[in-house]
């Protein structure tokens, strides 16, 4: 269900979902990122400035040499030039030897044990009274007497600084998301085009112009296939359309040659009197054509079912040998009254099969086969399996040759190789079409090819 | 034999009628599924006709209720599809026969009195002799004034057909099916080619001839000269 509904959801806003949160989600970061670095950065110069405090104060009382009463004069000079810096000295005996003006603050750092180590880390942020500021505890020796030294710094600028910079980044950033996302939905606007352009193309498609094709050449490279694809069952359905077309014209063809010979013949009848002989021979000539519409009606019917998978064959176990010695019985009277031949040879094989369709698919090709085989020639049936889990059967005839342009189309319905409606025995030029459609019904193949000696229909199904 | 025939198209239902009555049976038509299923529950028939495609009640309802109450009478069914599905199904309910609309009508009739035959005893005893012509069935010998005549399997069988239903005019599709067991439209002339090589060694030299033609519909096997003249 879920995955059914995102693939329902429109590729632009798909599209956009991702860009958008990747393009967000980016600039998020790297908003972070430079934030975090400009605090860095802050925090770096304060460090310097405050080592720079401490070491200023280092030599002030290294300047002293000890002198105590020196000390509140020279240290006083120590921060000279930075401005918001302020520091206390206090002896290793806890006394306060030194407080900046304005530091009274310093006290908050009192509890922090001095160190040594000068990174970042040893910093103390702390805020006061509406004011931000950044200290420093540093332990310094001069002439063996240790010395603390509490630094501060008063960082209200750079906060506000950060604030507003944060602000302005942030501000900057949605433009960019905004720019950014609005580029990417045109980008997907303008890239559906073609697919839109293809879609047009399609519908103007109609069942005349079935022989149009999309040019895959005119299209980006991701929308070629689909053209090519398209082309393909557009070439399927044209193929198909033309054959239903041609069976159509056919259909009406067949039906009306008949249909007007009835009609004839009964309107001629009927404009004299007749003798009771000739009416009897006027119904005994449009029972004839009768039956040969209903025949040719039924045989439709039948590959009209098969068209529609209607025709299920019920499988059994029959002995193939078997089976084509029952097909030769049945045409014997006819093969030994034109002088031909039949005969059988190969090995026995049992295959799943449905018996009356195969009978059927067979004794077409056995009845075609002696219509058009001369007399006193054979028939030869031949069973072979080239593998195990198939065998084939080939119906050769000594006949004359299949003219190659007709070959294609034998199985094709009513399509016969000599044109006119031939007089009798030949039915309606289904027989092949109903054959192949039993054969494939079976998931087999048949083929036929001919050349001056031999004309050989080979039937290939599954054991 | 009284015949019931359930059948909404008029034209068909009498014709069917027509050519039933005029082949000896007493027919009654009933031109929709209420009628057919109250004739055939009221009165007594030899074997029913039904059309499965009536425009009230559907012909397998008809069979359905016939069997349930279990009325044992021979039903066809005539069908417009032929597909296995309505094949398989009437003959589950209980139909004992069935043909796919177009049929011939000689089709129907060697149905009909195929599904009378059923049961009753085969009338065909060891030894027949038709006019002149002696066949004994277990022995498969035939002779006719005689002659002693040489069949193979199957021209035996095609005879033994044709003595079994003497006087009926036997369509193609049934010879075909009941001698070669191929039950489909296949290649008539197959059929008038094997009958006239039989008829070649029964009737061949005699003026007496009892292998019929009957044209547009069949063969008939019959012991009577004006034969040919008649359905």
């Amino acid at each position: 269900m879920n995955s059914y509904k995102l693939s329902t959801l429109s590729l632009t806003l798909r599209l956009m979902i991702f860009a958008g949160s990747a393009i967000g989600l980016s600039l998020i970061v790297s908003v972070v990122l430079v934030q975090e670095s400009v605090k860095k950065h802050f925090s770096d110069q304060d460090l310097g400035e405050l080592l720079v405090v401490t070491g200023s104060v280092e030599r002030r009382l290294d300047s002293i040499d000890g002198n105590m009463r020196l000390a509140q004069e020279a240290l006083s000079n120590a921060v000279s030039g930075h401005h918001g810096v302020y520091f206390r000295v206090d002896a290793d005996t806890g006394e306060q030897l030194f407080l900046s003006q304005g530091g009274d603050f310093l006290y908050q750092l009192n509890d922090f044990d001095a160190t040594k180590i000068t990174d970042k880390t040893q910093l103390k942020n702390w805020q006061l009274d509406g004011g931000v500021y950044r200290g420093l505890v540093t332990e310094v020796s001069v002439d063996g007497k240790s010395y603390r030294v509490i630094a501060a710094m008063d960082m209200s600028f750079h906060k506000q600084f950060l604030d507003k910079f944060t602000v302005k980044m942030w501000l900057m950033m949605f433009a960019i998301g905004i720019i950014t996302i609005g580029a990417t939905w045109l980008g997907i606007y303008q890239g559906h085009r073609p697919l839109k352009m293809l879609s047009r193309q399609i519908r103007n498609i109609q069942t005349h112009q079935l022989d149009e094709r999309l040019n895959p050449t005119l299209l980006p490279i991701e929308l070629r296939n689909l053209a090519i694809s398209f082309n393909q069952m557009l070439q399927h359905l044209e193929e198909d359309f033309e054959r239903l077309s041609n069976f159509s014209a056919d259909i009406a063809h067949e039906l009306r040659t008949p249909l007007t010979n009835i009609i004839t013949q009964t309107q001629v009848g009927l404009a004299q009197t007749r003798s009771l002989d000739e009416c009897r021979e006027l119904l005994y000539s449009n029972l004839e054509e009768h039956e040969r519409l209903a025949k040719m009606v039924s045989e439709m019917l039948w590959l009209a079912q098969s068209d529609n998978n209607l025709i299920k064959p019920i499988f059994k176990v029959i002995d193939l040998n078997n089976e084509i010695n029952e097909l030769f019985e049945f045409f014997d009277a006819l093969a030994t009254e034109r002088q031909i031949n039949l005969t059988l040879e190969g090995d026995n094989v049992s295959i799943h099969t449905d018996r009356e369709l195969l009978r059927r698919a067979f004794s077409n090709l056995l009845s075609n086969a002696i219509r058009h085989t001369p007399s006193g020639s054979t028939i030869q049936v031949t069973i072979s399996q080239p593998e195990k889990n198939c065998v084939e059967i080939e119906f050769i005839n000594s006949g004359e040759q299949i003219p190659s342009h007709h070959i294609k189309r034998v199985f094709d319905r009513f399509y016969r190789v000599v044109p006119s409606r031939s007089s009798d025995s030949e039915g309606a030029g289904l027989g092949l079409a109903i054959t192949k459609a039993i054969i494939e019904a079976h998931n087999g193949q048949i083929t036929v090819f001919s050349d001056s000696a031999h004309t050989v229909f080979r039937v290939r199904m599954p054991v | 034999m009284r015949i019931l025939v359930v059948e909404d198209e008029p034209k068909t239902g009498n014709y069917i009628k027509q050519g039933l009555t005029e082949a000896g049976f007493l027919v009654t038509l009933a031109s929709n599924g209420l009628d057919g299923h109250h004739h055939a529950m009221t009165e007594s028939f030899d074997v029913i006709i039904l059309d499965v495609m009536l425009p009230d009640v559907e012909g397998w309802k008809i069979l359905q209720s016939l069997r349930e109450v279990g009325m044992q009478t021979p039903v066809l069914f005539l069908t417009a599809r032929d597909s296995i599905n309505d094949r398989v199904k009437g003959l589950e309910l209980g139909a004992d026969d069935y043909l796919v609309k177009p049929f011939a009508f000689v089709e129907l009739l060697a149905r009909v009195r195929n599904l009378l035959r059923r049961g009753s005893q085969s009338t065909v005893s060891e030894q027949v002799k038709i006019s002149d012509l002696l066949v004994d069935i277990p022995s498969r010998k035939v002779s006719r004034a005689g002659k002693s005549i040489t069949l193979s399997q199957k021209e035996f069988l095609l005879l033994e057909l044709f003595i079994r239903r003497q006087g009926e005019v036997l369509p193609r599709s049934l010879i075909t099916s009941e001698v070669w067991d191929m039950n489909f439209d296949s290649d008539t002339n197959v059929i008038d080619v094997a009958v006239r090589r039989l008829r070649a060694k029964i009737d061949d030299g005699h003026d007496h001839k009892l292998i019929h033609t009957i044209r547009g519909m069949g063969y008939k096997f019959e012991d009577e000269i004006e034969a040919d003249e008649q359905l």
